[in-house]
């Protein structure tokens, strides 16, 4: 059975450009709607000031603001009708949420490779595939 | 050590906390207050008059802030159901801890007052963070929790400013600049701005540390403190800051860059790791004479006023950091609490930051689109703003 609708989590890194450009090549391929996820990481925890939480929230907004523009052209440009989602909080919690809200039937997300922190706490990649209740494809 | 060399140590370690703190995500305050630990314990530096100085300016300056972040808007429109919710928050722990301490720990009245009052309060910018990085900011439950905060704030820096007052002449003169900066700072702002201000030389800063300097200089010299009308006085101006958001941020810059790190690297100075250590059982009450009575008190009245929310609502109102820090800070710079009774103070604070912050998310955490369905479905307006 084909995919219909695919769900692809971008943060303007280059492993999440290869998810994003892989996630446009199926949805060109099979027809399949595409959703593409930016997740606003976590703000200071455990601030002192409400000024240090405001200035950080209006750098990510910003940021998130430029690649929802860049990620619209890019799927433009291949023919692909997307929706953008950004959502605060923590990826590997949000992307299988948000997958199962939405009723996606294939996870598209990048790979980046800490070798470190993979190591010590798995990377977001892991715990989405472990966490989501979908095919999820992990780009490298 | 020489002031030279302390200066270069602790702009040193101020840098590195803010790098740590971008690094980690972690509030660049509570790394400062960390590195102010390794400071004071590694180098056993002597506390120098200018160091104290400026940090109490500087928690002056964040009081400041912390009035001139608040929402007056959202206040009026939650204030009867955040009221009840931010006397208790304050009075409960207050009263709790300055009886635990009193007769519990025998400290002396005064010092079992400022243990009261440091873990009294409730983080502003805490629950901000929470509040924000869950969307929740924009919903009713969002808006109830900050006004409650504010109110328990207010009950905690009034406390700090009317308990250890010894009246002399000098209160006179301390209340009437109060009530005229409160009062005419406001009206002069828009053309005082107008002609001096967006300049590279700052005179509208300096006419806020101007007038915070003259609060903190009557305050001493009444023998009260000047926290009261400096938050009073940044709540008076929050409207303004509202509509002048860069000359906020520019207050902001100069207050991050170099006043606020010295007033938690100062905190951080004077928490003794081997008095810790030697009183671990004591911070263990002192931590939960803060957050039991935050739960008993605040989850009755959570039930009734942000159902179905009051777990989640309950210890947001328990976490605490800046002004435990200045209440705990002002103690310790009165002489009323020694350098032990101010470390387990401190420690508590810190913890009191974390612990609850970590439970309401990981286990009672609201999904705010839900909530915003639900406020739609009781009727209730679509809230804008992000609700400093």
């Amino acid at each position: 059975m084909p995919f219909t609708s695919l769900l692809v989590a971008v943060d303007g890194s280059e492993a999440s450009n290869r998810a994003l450009e892989k996630a446009l090549e199926l949805a060109g391929l099979t027809g399949a709607s595409v959703t593409a996820l930016a997740v606003e990481g976590p703000l200071p925890a455990y601030a002192a000031t409400i000024g240090e939480v405001e200035e950080v929230k209006r750098e990510k907004d910003a940021f998130f603001g430029r690649l929802a523009q860049d990620v619209r052209a890019r799927a433009e440009q291949a023919g692909v009708a997307i929706d953008i989602d950004i959502r605060p909080g923590h990826a590997a919690e949000l992307i299988p949420r948000v997958a199962k809200e939405r009723g996606v039937d294939l996870i598209v997300l990048g790979h980046r490779g800490h070798f470190l922190r993979d190591h010590l706490l798995g990377s977001t990649a892991d715990r989405v595939a472990e966490h989501a209740e979908c095919p999820v494809m992990i780009v490298k | 050590m020489s002031n030279l060399a302390l200066a270069t140590i602790l702009l040193g370690a101020a840098l590195a906390a803010s790098m740590i703190s971008v690094e980690l995500g972690i509030s660049v305050a509570l790394i400062e207050l960390g590195l102010g630990v390794v400071v004071g314990n590694v180098f056993d530096v002597a506390t120098p008059e200018w160091l104290v100085l400026l940090a109490g300016f500087a928690g002056i300056l964040l009081t400041f802030l912390a009035g001139a972040e608040v929402d007056v808007q959202q206040f009026r429109r939650e204030w009867r159901s955040s009221t009840a919710i931010g006397v208790v928050s304050f009075a409960a722990p207050f009263l709790a801890a300055m009886a635990v301490a009193y007769w519990g720990l025998g400290w002396t009245r005064e010092a079992s007052e400022i243990c009261g009052l440091a873990l009294s309060t409730t983080s502003l910018a805490v629950v901000y963070a929470v509040l924000v990085e869950t969307g929740l900011n924009r919903t009713v439950i969002g808006k109830r929790i900050m006004a409650a905060t504010f109110v328990t704030d207010l009950g905690t820096v009034t406390a700090l400013s009317i308990l250890f007052v010894t009246p002399n002449v000098w209160f006179i003169p301390f209340v009437g600049v109060s009530i005229a900066l409160i009062a005419g700072l406001p009206r002069i702002a828009p053309a005082f701005f107008r002609r001096f201000g967006d300049r590279v030389i700052e005179p509208e800063i300096k006419l806020a540390f101007a007038g915070l300097f003259l609060l903190m200089w009557l305050g001493a010299k009444s023998d009260s403190h000047a926290v009261l009308p400096a938050f009073i006085l940044g709540l008076a101006l929050s409207s303004h800051y509202a509509s002048h958001r860069s000359e906020q941020e520019r207050l902001r810059v100069v207050a991050f860059a170099f006043l606020t790190p010295l007033f938690f690297l100062r905190g951080g100075m004077s928490v003794s790791l081997p008095a810790l250590w030697a009183n671990l059982g004591i911070l263990a009450l002192l931590f939960f004479t803060k957050v039991i009575p935050k739960l008993l008190g605040v989850y009755p009245l959570a039930r009734r006023y942000s159902a179905p929310h009051a777990a989640f609502t309950t210890l947001l109102m328990s976490t605490g950091l800046t002004f435990g820090t200045i209440s705990s800070l002002y103690g310790l710079n009165a002489g009323i609490i020694d350098e032990t009774q101010f470390s387990l103070l401190i420690a508590v604070v810190v913890l009191s930051a974390i612990v609850p912050t970590v439970i309401a998310q990981r286990f009672f955490q609201p999904d705010a689109g839900e909530e915003a369905r639900r406020d739609a479905a009781l009727g209730r307006p679509a809230l804008e703003g992000e609700g400093g």
